[in-house]
């Protein structure tokens, strides 16, 4: 005899079935809880002389010491050396928290356009990952490093991050950015040039003009907040105007004019700048310190500016604005052929929007 | 067999029985009834009283029993019910007339008290009771419409129960109040002793998990929620209201937030809300957060974290199910111990989730935090029926959090959300607004 069946037994059947078979479907039993993952905050990237990548991993620990542990290894690709990292340590690598990846000065200036391009793929490893460059061999920064953080794991990171340590002589470049700059005509970019420092922990001398991925030249920190500047992350930055003034950047607006002609690029910009005075030195007016201070930035911008010229990088992404005006073809000559020709004239216009705590100059 | 020697046979095993002698005029008659619910003496006193003010003293038995009280057959089937209602039997023997009485009974029912279940901050605090004469009267008091319309049915076979059903005429929607007295109708054969066996006459779902309607024990409530146009059902010898239909909204409002200037009406409500949430989402947040996607947290935050669940042996459902589990075993003990015994569990409790627990490294720090936190936001919401469909859904959210992380978590929440949207209480969806029950404005 047929069994006649109700479709709510049916559901229930087919929903209890579902409800056993849920676990099984998952696979979270792979699923690791954290206190099982090493989750290294820096990894330093260097090249050895057999032409392998060296890798160190900056771990900070969980356990009530709160020390830091730096795992190093060597191998041909940068996946291999960490899943042999992993297979050494207690508890898995896990590279989601990754922070900031150093490279070594020699390994910059070869070129990393691969690690970038890796980077900016794997879904591992944020997008957002800060880009830093060490002058020093990464050996000696790394236990630099560990002798100056017994106490924080994070000083580094702390470095770097917006609401805590960075300031706007810092360069602040992620490897979408890299990465950007690598498959961009018109668009080049500055990394940090750190070095573990003399009382404090890190030092910055300045930043690496990157273009396409490799290193080709340096600028100073002063510069390096011009192009802040320029780039509009200036917020609070303390400009000293020769001798007679300290000012601090409140905002900055930029703007463009851009046009070709006979096949050359020209560009004028006017950045408006709105300062308060810090401190004066020998009764200055406020005339005085605005002319030189506009005379100073424009001056720091056309020298940076000459450079990049010079090392055919595109930092401050003037190509951009030439976009309509040239042909896709033009502008994969952009940087060898227009930009070291472009025409560009700055005018720095600043506002001195209150004296800030002094009562007189 | 005479019959009052047929009924000390019926009663023969109940000791509250009694069957007295007395002389009412020139008659002597049998005073039948139940110790326990008639005060004897008085209720003698009272039918003395009634028969010595008569002026005509030749009455025959029938008429001087018609005028005390009235007449019933003087046979077992007709007698026994009104017994055991409360009633007196008067009884002459000799022409073998008889007829009941209502007698001055004893009191079985405490007074007015406040609310034991509920508490109210401003509003007033007196309390239903069991009797359900006592309850129309508060209630009376309360809701003063001259709409406001009480019906009486008796429901049940072996244990029939007086049941109202209470609504204001111009606010109710006539479509709900005839379907509930079509489904109370037909059901008036089924016993009533408590909620589910509503539910059952109600014909609605019994596995729902969602409240259906809403028990109250303060006056002011059910007087509101008439006021709104919902119906009221008071059953006999329950000592709350039963408000029908039960909407999402009063999880989060109450009739006593009125006393609170505006914006504080409004934040308090937020704030339940927000309650409602915390409670069902963050323990599956923390399972998500800490076994499956811990990318999500920031930097600082998930090394704490991993600080705190070092040596921690289980994962982090495991751990969160363990602990939960305490936590409702605590709620569900501190309800049933008397309150004498009650402060021994609280302290035991606390001695378990404060400190002890994450001493012995079986849960983590953080996790006492969250439990904590959820177990103090699910009582935020109105009513304890309320609360308890948020303390079921947090497992959900915990299981598929284990299992795919936020995204699990995401998806139990829009799980939940079609589950609630599903729901509807005598045809009035569960996720309307108050305003909805209502009758429409009569034009003009």
């Amino acid at each position: 005899m047929m069994i006649i069946r109700t479709p709510f037994r049916w559901r229930m059947k087919l929903l209890t079935v579902s409800i056993i078979l849920l676990p099984l479907l998952s696979g979270c039993w792979d699923n690791k809880d954290i206190n099982h993952r090493a989750l290294p905050v820096i990894m330093g990237i260097s090249l050895t002389e057999h032409n392998q990548y060296k890798i160190f991993l900056d771990i900070p620990s969980t356990d009530d010491s709160n020390n830091i542990t730096i795992v190093s290894g060597t191998g041909d690709t940068i996946n291999e050396i960490i899943d042999h990292m992993s297979m050494n340590m207690e508890s898995q690598v896990d590279l989601l928290h990754l922070k900031i990846v150093i490279v070594d000065k020699n390994f910059a200036q070869s070129g990393m356009q691969d690690v970038v391009s890796a980077f900016n793929r794997s879904r591992d490893i944020s997008s957002k990952t800060l880009f830093a460059i060490s002058e020093q061999p990464l050996e000696q920064f790394f236990s630099e490093m560990k002798a100056k953080t017994l106490n924080s794991g994070n000083v580094l990171y702390d470095f770097f991050e917006k609401n805590a340590g960075w300031n706007p002589q810092l360069a602040d470049t992620r490897v979408w950015q890299m990465f950007r700059s690598i498959n961009s005509y018109t668009h080049d970019v500055i990394v940090p040039l750190i070095r573990s420092g003399k009382t404090t922990n890190i030092e910055c001398i300045g930043s690496a003009i990157i273009k396409n991925g490799k290193m080709t030249g340096q600028i100073s920190p002063e510069e390096t907040l011009v192009a802040n500047a320029f780039y509009g992350k200036s917020a609070y930055g303390k400009l000293e105007v020769m001798d007679s003034a300290t000012v601090q950047i409140i905002s900055n607006k930029l703007t463009h004019k851009s046009w070709m002609k006979n096949d050359q690029a020209f560009l004028r910009s006017n950045l408006k700048l709105n300062v308060t005075i810090l401190d004066s030195k020998g009764h200055p007016t406020e005339q005085e310190i605005k002319d030189k201070l506009e005379q100073l930035l424009t001056s720091r911008l056309e020298h940076l500016f000459k450079q990049t010229q010079q090392d055919e990088a595109d930092i401050l992404a003037l190509g951009q604005y030439f976009r309509n005006d040239l042909t896709r073809e033009q502008l994969s000559r952009w940087r060898s052929e227009y930009y070291p020709e472009l025409d560009f004239e700055l005018k720095v216009t600043t506002k001195i929007e209150n004296r800030g705590n002094l009562k007189n100059l | 067999m005479d019959l009052k020697l047929r009924l000390a046979d019926y009663f023969r095993t109940n000791a509250d029985y009694f069957n007295v002698e007395i002389q009412l005029l020139q008659y002597r008659v049998q005073v039948i009834g139940l110790d326990s619910l008639v005060d004897l003496p008085q209720s003698i006193a009272m039918l003395q009283t009634q028969t010595t003010n008569m002026v005509d003293d030749s009455l025959s038995p029938d008429s001087l029993l018609k005028i005390i009280g009235q007449l019933v057959d003087p046979d077992l089937g007709a007698i026994v019910p009104d017994i055991i209602k409360g009633n007196l039997i008067v009884l002459e023997p000799l022409s073998g007339t008889c007829c009941a009485v209502l007698p001055i009974s004893k009191v079985v029912t405490r007074s007015i008290g406040p609310a034991e279940t509920e508490n109210t901050l401003y509003g007033s605090s007196s309390s239903f009771l069991e009797d359900l004469n006592t309850n129309i009267g508060i209630l009376r008091k309360h809701c003063t419409s001259a709409n406001l319309k009480v019906e009486t049915y008796k429901v049940g076979k072996s244990n029939p129960k007086a049941v109202l059903l209470i609504y204001v005429e111009d606010q109710v929607k006539p479509a709900l109040i005839d379907n509930l007295r079509k489904k109370i109708e037909a059901g008036l054969d089924k016993d009533i002793q408590h909620l589910q066996q509503l539910e059952k006459i109600l014909g609605s779902n019994p596995w729902t998990v969602v409240a259906r309607f809403n028990a109250t024990e303060l006056p002011q409530n059910a007087a509101h929620s008439l006021q709104q146009g919902k119906v009221v059902l008071m059953i006999d010898r329950l000592p709350f209201a039963v408000i029908i239909p039960s909407l999402i909204w009063d999880m989060f409002c109450m009739k006593d937030d009125h006393n609170f200037p505006l914006p504080f009406m409004y934040l308090i409500r937020l704030l339940r809300i927000l309650g409602a949430l915390i409670a069902t989402i963050i323990p599956g947040l923390y399972v998500a957060l800490v076994s499956v996607n811990p990318e999500v947290l920031r930097l600082q935050l998930a090394l704490s974290i991993a600080h705190s669940r070092q040596d921690v042996p289980y994962p982090a459902m495991v751990e969160t199910l363990l602990l939960l589990v305490v936590l409702e075993l605590i709620l569900e003990a501190s309800i049933r111990l008397p309150k004498s015994i009650g402060p021994t569990v609280t302290m035991v409790g606390g001695i378990i989730l404060g400190q002890a627990a994450v001493a012995a490294k079986l849960v983590s720090n953080l996790l006492i935090i969250v439990l904590a936190g959820t177990t103090i936001a699910s009582s935020t919401v109105v009513g304890f029926q309320n609360s308890v469909p948020i303390r079921v859904f947090k497992y959900l959210l915990i299981i598929l959090s284990a299992i795919y992380g936020v995204l699990g978590l995401l998806a139990g929440i829009v799980l939940i959300c079609a589950y609630i949207g599903n729901q509807s209480s005598m045809g009035v969806p569960y996720l309307s607004m108050p305003s909805l029950t209502q009758k429409d404005e009569p034009n003009g």
